[in-house]
């Protein structure tokens, strides 16, 4: 209609108007050209040739231009105009085009030369070409061919180029490459200045987009340091290395940039000049300067990105520079984060280790000073028995104290022994009434003195109970000098009962009581209750502490019952039998009361009470509490007094022994039998034994004997006693191994005199071996001894410190009872075995093994071991060393466990794989039934991931679901010990994250192991949103991929899918295309290129590209193919690529098509029967390149359904290809009464294996013919052609006769309907008709956007025939009425 | 635009009136069948042999005329004669493909 208006401007006007009717804007452009003034001349002279080229070029919507005669005059599409020629519309129509193009005539020129001079085709891929169409030059990319043109005699005259702007993709894809990269390091663990110097080279390698980069980060005063440089030469003065806080004239804007504010800086003067030009031949004139944000905080630096001068700082641009930013600050958050959790940890570890090391030290410290004080103090005092009182009161002063500070050493030493495990208990069985009132006894007189009642009511009980018979003391003697501390008036009370199955044992007084608000901190350590009433402000806070530990050992309990004003009771209930000991600790006999400790406690206590006027002047202390010594031993002496031991089982001969022994000066040890006695040797061997003969359990000559056998023991001296009298007795010990004889009844002096001898000659003899003893002893390091069949027959105090086990049990036999159970930890056996065979077979070594504590923690221990031979029995021997390594070996446990974790997530690529992964890491480190980990993403129940993959959140028991919940409360990466597991809180990227490690069983959960966990938690958490990270990248790269994909708007008919590899895998070089060619024809496309990932991406893209730009120049597929064969060779990875590719006429479904090497399209007609699309097959591209490609036909049936896909939807493992497309034929076939895009879901999901594709999949379908869809105004003149239109495609469909017309009444009615009713009130609206063709149904809808109104009686005839008449005509009408129209939506079957 | 629709009166060899219509038949252009039809008194022999579609505005003005009218019909217009109940009022002269009434 607009063209008839052009009729006015006279003839030559209207010729020109023929020339360029198709295309009304660029063509009425075109007529205003003064083209007598070229010359072409007027239009209405040009040739036919000129007048067709220029008409084909209008018309199509593809981007072209051409050049005609000798000046090569200028024409252009609109599609060129659009994408190419910018402001140079409509300036260059009719101009030469060395004029139009002269920027670019250099690259271009020689090329339309050769087309012109040849007559041969040009073709260039992804060309760079300068172009200034926005006044500017600008960097642009172009895919184009020039085709000769011929005149009317066929001389080449001109030439067309079809040109496809690529600009977008090429660009697009650098800058994704060059964020992939970004993201791309597989390390999760890096320092600050690795992640700048890999962004450094990242950046370096896309010096188009970025000419040159700078990292500056803010030190603390805000000055910018230049911590990264990428293509920018050192010491150039606009990358000084320091640019001071806020300093108005830097180079670059600190001061806007430490606010976050992102500045783009003019490049001009001063110290730009000479800037590296990066890829281009001159230096950028723009940089964009980006703060390097960081969440929540001030930025933490900047980043300079110079800026390509041939391209605009569009949308995409800026973007750009703020991800690249992005990454740096994310990398640098990461990497400080890591940084100081990594110092953090270490510092906490280092605390506790220096923490327990420094109690052990001191109180080992103070005891050696305190013996040096005490060992004098003790002997001045009896030598100075008869001195000055002021002396002698002074002398009681520091004996007190001595006491005293002994005490608390002792206690401390106590405490660092639980702590670090090593507390050695040895619990015997003991009637615990009896000790208790006997250790209760030695407060009596102190409590009488302070005027309190004190009732001790403790009847026998009917079962032993196994108790440490020192701790226990400890316990009593803090519980009774706590409760006479506190206890002014009234009584203190001591009872033992037994009650459900356990010993109580309660220590009650009437004293001032604990307020309730400190109850809960009664029992903690160092704790103390402020300002209360006591008879002493001393005191550590270390005593109910100590006593909550003491009796933990026993595996008993203790609480407090408090009355503020009226008293407190501690309740301590121990239980009976020996299960809850460790196992081995129980001594089976009532050893020797252990030396007592009560005195320094009578001692302190007594300092408080008042004592007759001044508890100073009081001569001893020990006055009243004589019990508290141990029988027969005298206060400490000199080191030299020498050791007897007395065994008889005669109570008044051992007590005459003992005393006569000690009025001479010995130290004298009694036991009742040889039994008892062998015992005490193997803990401390004496200077001498004297023993009786005749004894019950084990007699003289057998104790002899035993001893004598034992290398240990051997060389201890003897002396028998005995009634039996005569030569024969005398042998027969002295046979034994006796050292001397004596027959009782013996007198006084003449047993002395024996022992003195004995002593003195045993001295002499065994001064080396006591040398020997006492420097095994001084070794640090644990010493042993082992026999040939690998018994332990000889250990020290070390070996004794550190594995719990003493002399007393000596020999130990192997199996030893430190080796791991063989039960609950097969592996940790099976390393000491292994270590075992070696210590046998080997004349020398060393090992690491893990071992058992006596008390059941375990240790790691590094044994050095050698043979040597016995001097003295010739036998082999083998003599070891060992040391407690069990910090380092956690250490070294620590670093391995990170760096599996860190390998485990380095390799995951995706966030759900990370996290799985790095449970199995953490299940396999601690042996765990199951690690599980709860992510709190908001969503209605929290996303469980478990190495049990079933497991699901609603599987879990309630309180374990309710404490996974509690733990968010927590503080992060503090880890929580349960009885049977750990749990700990950490960071995902979706929310909070709890981690519970499910050990299964009651199994501690140690402090290293808590070191552990917090420190893989950490960790994790890192990897974690390193992994979100990568993950984001991947759907950003598969997102491009999509858009490079396919085209953007599908011909109608047409359905395709295109499915990545399954996750473990990534983006691929799959793809299929569809070109409207301008003839109508469609070209349809689907290709596979060889490899993955972006990659291969990147080559479909170009094969895509030019696949496409040869259909529009010759739309057969041979020749397309062809031609594709001598590009491909060109692209470094196309080779091998195969295609299927045809040219379908959607009119008559007449297929042309040739296929490289690629699987067969499917063909499933609408009667049920396949067909595989297999002529036209050659080779894969760029194989033979100049090969002839052959090319198949064949007529798609109406109804039928085409199939073209690549190998990834048919190819399994172990499964011929055959059956891969048989099983897609089946899939298709029965899927053909199905809409076209859900057959295509179908397709995709019955086909997909179990777990997902793992290759690419493209996929492309059509059915014959494509549905009809058309909209037009509702008037009922439209009713004759929209008939029109449908009577011809329902010609498509091979439909009998009656059908058509059934369909054409039917639609015609509904169609009436929306135009008469729909419309009514407002014409001019529009009507949809949209018909489909399923194999064996057709389906019709027709909608309009109108309402029908309620009918009118008069209309009621006529409506009602209309309806009548659709549902008559089809199976099946369904009327739709609602506010936004009616649709009416109709089938019928196809008979 | 209205669809394309001749209708040329006549008269049979009898003498009864005789409309021929060729074309399509549609509420685009019942105006011009009724007035025809109004143009006629009397029993009038309607032809529809070569209209290749009527449909339910077309049969309206027919049922208006049924109590004189005959009609002569293609096979394509045989089941919407049919259906919509006209040929229990009406004469219907089914017409072959090409031939004569039958």
């Amino acid at each position: 209609m607009a063209r008839s208006d052009d009729v006015e401007h006279g003839l030559p006007a209207a010729a020109g108007d023929g020339v360029f009717a198709a295309d009304p804007e660029v063509g009425r452009d075109l007529a205003q050209v003064d083209w007598a003034a070229t010359p072409l001349g007027h239009p209405d002279g040009w040739p036919q040739s000129l007048r067709t080229a220029v008409s084909i070029l209008l018309s199509s919507r593809f981007p072209m231009w051409m050049a005609w005669g000798p000046q090569l005059t200028f024409f252009c599409n609109a599609a060129y105009r659009r994408d190419t020629l910018g402001r140079k519309y409509p300036w260059a129509l009719g101009r030469p085009a060395s004029e139009v193009w002269a920027e670019i005539w250099g690259d271009i020129g020689p090329r339309i030369d050769t087309v012109l001079g040849t007559g041969k085709a040009t073709w260039d891929e992804g060309l760079l070409l300068f172009v200034e169409r926005s006044g500017y030059p600008e960097e642009s990319y172009h895919t184009f061919s020039y085709s000769p043109l011929w005149d009317d005699d066929g001389d080449v005259v001109g030439m067309l180029c079809v040109v496809n702007e690529e600009t977008e993709r090429v660009i697009g894809e650098r800058r994704m490459a060059t964020l992939r990269d970004l993201g791309s390091d597989p390390s999760v663990v890096r320092t600050e200045q690795e992640v700048l110097s890999f962004a450094g080279r990242q950046l370096a390698r896309n010096r188009r987009d970025l000419p040159f980069a700078l990292t500056y980060l803010f030190d603390d005063g805000g000055a910018a340091r230049l911590v990264g440089a990428a293509g920018m030469p050192a010491g150039h003065p606009a990358a000084p290395p320091l640019l001071p806080a806020g300093d108005p004239d830097g180079v670059w804007p600190v001061a806007a940039l430490a606010r976050g504010e992102a500045t783009l800086v003019q490049l001009t003067g001063g110290p730009f000049t000479a800037l590296p030009p990066g890829d281009w031949p001159d230096p950028p004139v723009q940089a964009l300067v980006m703060p390097l944000l960081r969440q929540g905080g001030a930025p933490y630096g900047f980043l300079v990105a110079a800026l390509n001068r041939y391209r605009a700082l569009d949308q995409g641009y800026r973007g750009f520079v703020e991800l690249t930013a992005g990454h740096i600050a994310s990398g640098i958050g990461s990497a400080r984060s890591y940084e100081a959790q990594q110092r953090r940890a270490e510092e906490l570890a280092e605390l506790d280790r220096a923490k327990t090391t420094f109690f052990s030290n001191i109180s080992h410290e103070f005891r050696t000073p305190l013996t040096l004080i005490m060992g004098p103090v003790a002997e001045l005092r009896g030598r100075l028995a008869g001195a000055d009182p002021q002396v002698r009161h002074e002398l009681e002063l520091v004996h007190r104290n001595g006491l005293r500070l002994g005490k608390l050493v002792n206690t401390l030493l106590d405490f660092s022994r639980i702590e670090a495990g090593r507390m050695r208990a040895s619990y015997e069985p003991v009637d615990l009434s009896a000790v208790t009132a006997e250790l209760a006894s030695v407060f009596r007189s102190a409590i009488d003195k302070a005027g309190l009642a004190f009732h001790v009511d403790c009847p026998p009980l009917d079962e032993p109970v196994h108790i440490d018979r020192g701790m226990w003391e400890k316990v009593i003697l803090n519980l009774l000098s706590n409760a006479l501390k506190f206890t002014f008036e009234g009584s203190i009370r001591v009872t033992v009962r037994a009650e459900d199955g356990s010993a109580v044992v309660a220590v009650a007084d009437t004293g001032i009581g604990v307020p309730e608000a400190e109850m809960p901190r009664l029992f903690e350590r160092f704790h103390r209750i402020e300002h209360a009433r006591s008879r002493s402000n001393e005191g550590s806070g270390i005593g109910l502490a100590l006593v909550r530990e003491l009796i933990g050992l026993h595996g008993g309990t203790i609480t407090a019952d408090s009355t503020e004003g009226a008293g407190t009771c501690f309740t301590i209930r121990l239980p009976f039998g020996t299960a809850h000991l460790p196992a081995g600790a129980a001594a089976s006999r009532a050893g020797a009361p252990a030396a007592s400790a009560a005195e320094p406690y009578v001692q302190e206590v007594l300092r408080w009470l008042p004592d007759d006027g001044d508890g100073d002047t009081r001569t001893t202390a020990a006055a009243g509490t004589g019990a508290a010594e141990p029988a027969g031993a005298p206060a400490p002496g000199p080191a030299a007094r020498a050791r007897v031991l007395v065994a008889d089982d005669n109570t008044d001969m051992r007590e005459y022994l003992t005393r006569l022994l000690a009025d001479a000066g010995y130290d004298v040890t009694a036991v009742t039998d040889g039994v008892e006695a062998l015992h005490s040797i193997r803990r401390e061997a004496p200077d001498l034994v004297v023993s009786d003969v005749m004894m019950p359990r084990m007699d003289g000559l057998q104790l002899v004997a035993t001893l004598r056998g034992d290398p240990r023991t051997a060389a201890v001296p003897v002396l028998l006693l005995s009634a039996r009298a005569g030569q024969e007795a005398s042998i027969e010990g002295l046979q034994a191994g006796a050292d001397d004889y004596l027959v009782k009844p013996f007198a006084a002096a003449e047993l002395l005199a024996r022992v003195r001898a004995n002593v003195e000659l045993s001295r002499l003899r065994t001064h080396h071996a006591r040398w020997r003893t006492a420097l095994v002893d001084s070794l640090q390091e644990a010493f042993f001894v082992c026999d040939e069949d690998g018994s332990v027959i000889e250990i020290n105090a070390a070996f004794t410190d550190t594995l719990g086990y003493g002399p007393e049990g000596l020999p130990y036999a192997p199996v030893h009872p430190w080796w791991p159970d063989a039960e609950s930890d097969p592996e940790a056996h099976r390393q000491v075995e292994e270590a075992f065979a070696l210590l046998l077979d080997r004349p020398k070594g060393s090992y690491t093994v893990p071992v058992t504590h006596r008390d059941g923690h375990r240790l790691w221990v590094t044994a050095t071991f050698t043979d040597v031979e016995d001097p003295v029995t010739g036998r082999r021997v083998t003599v070891g060393t060992f040391r407690d390594v069990t910090a380092e070996h956690y250490a070294v446990q620590r670093e391995t466990a990170r760096a599996a974790l860190s390998t485990s997530l380095s390799q995951a690529t995706s966030l759900p794989e990370a996290l799985s992964g790095a449970l199995d890491e953490l299940k396999r480190l601690w042996h765990a039934q199951d690690v599980l980990a709860t992510v709190f993403d908001g969503g209605d129940t929290p996303a469980l991931t478990s190495t049990d993959g079933r497991l699901r959140w609603e599987d879990l028991p309630a309180d374990r679901r309710g404490s996974l919940a509690d733990l968010r409360e927590r503080p992060p990466l503090t880890p929580v010990a349960e009885p049977t597991g750990a749990s700990v809180l950490l960071e995902h990227p979706d929310g909070p994250l709890v981690l519970w490690i499910d050990l299964g069983e009651h199994r501690p959960f140690t402090d290293e192991d808590q070191l552990l966990l917090s420190l893989l938690a950490g960790h994790l958490a890192q990897g974690l949103v390193r992994a979100h990270q990568i993950d984001q990248q991947r759907e950003t790269a598969i997102a491009l991929q999509r858009a490079i994909l396919g085209p953007s708007r599908l011909p109608e008919g047409f359905a395709v899918r295109y499915e990545p590899a399954t996750r473990p895998l990534e983006v691929g070089g799959d793809w299929y295309d569809t070109v409207a060619l301008p003839d109508g024809r469609i070209g349809i496309v689907v290709g596979d290129c060889v490899g993955r990932g972006l990659e291969a991406a990147t080559v479909m893209g170009q094969l895509r590209s030019a696949c496409r730009a040869l259909l529009l120049q010759d739309a057969s597929p041979a020749q397309t193919l062809m031609a594709l064969d001598h590009f491909a060779a060109g692209i470094p990875g196309a080779t091998c690529t195969t295609v299927f590719c045809g040219v379908l006429n959607p009119e008559t479904g007449h297929l042309t098509y040739s296929s490289a090497g690629h699987p067969p399209g499917i063909l499933a007609r609408p009667d049920g029967t396949t067909r595989l699309l297999d002529d036209g097959r050659s080779l894969p591209l760029a194989v033979r390149p100049g090969r002839a490609r052959p090319e198949g036909e064949c007529t798609l049936p109406a109804r039928a359904t085409l199939l073209l896909y690549t190998d990834g939807l048919v190819e399994r493992r172990r499964r011929p290809l055959d059956a891969g497309i048989h099983q897609a034929s089946e899939a298709v076939q029965q899927g053909r009464e199905v809409a076209i895009d859900e057959l295509a879901t179908d397709v995709m999901t019955r086909l997909a294996p179990t777990g997902g594709y793992d290759d690419d999949v493209a996929l492309l379908l059509y059915r014959h013919p494509a549905p009809l869809d058309m909209t037009f105004p509702a008037e009922s003149s439209q009713l004759a052609p929209v008939r029109k239109a449908l009577r011809s495609w329902l010609g498509q469909c091979d439909l009998p006769q009656d059908t058509v017309q059934d369909v054409l009444v039917a639609v015609g009615e509904a169609c009436a309907n929306a135009i008469e009713h729909g419309h009514r009130h407002s014409p001019g609206e529009t009507v949809r008709l949209r018909a489909e063709a399923f194999a064996q149904d057709l389906h019709l809808v027709v909608a309009d956007t109108g309402r029908w109104k309620t009918p009118r009686p008069e209309l009621n005839a006529h409506r009602g025939r209309g309806v009548a008449l659709m549902r008559a005509m089809m199976q099946q009408v369904t009327i739709t009425s609602g506010p936004s129209g009616t649709t009416v939506d109709m089938h019928t079957r196809i008979a | 635009m209205t669809t394309p629709l001749t209708l040329t009166p006549g008269r049979r060899p009898d003498g009864t009136a005789l409309l021929t219509a060729v074309g399509e038949i549609d509420m685009s252009n019942i105006g011009s069948l009724t007035r025809a039809l109004d143009d006629t008194s009397g029993p009038v022999v309607l032809d529809l042999t070569a209209v290749e579609y009527l449909d339910s505005a077309g049969l309206n003005v027919l049922f208006a005329h049924a109590d004189r009218l005959e009609l002569v019909a293609p096979p394509v217009l045989a089941s919407v004669l049919t259906i919509s109940g006209l040929t229990e009022l009406v004469t219907v002269h089914h017409v072959g493909p090409d031939g004569p009434p039958a």
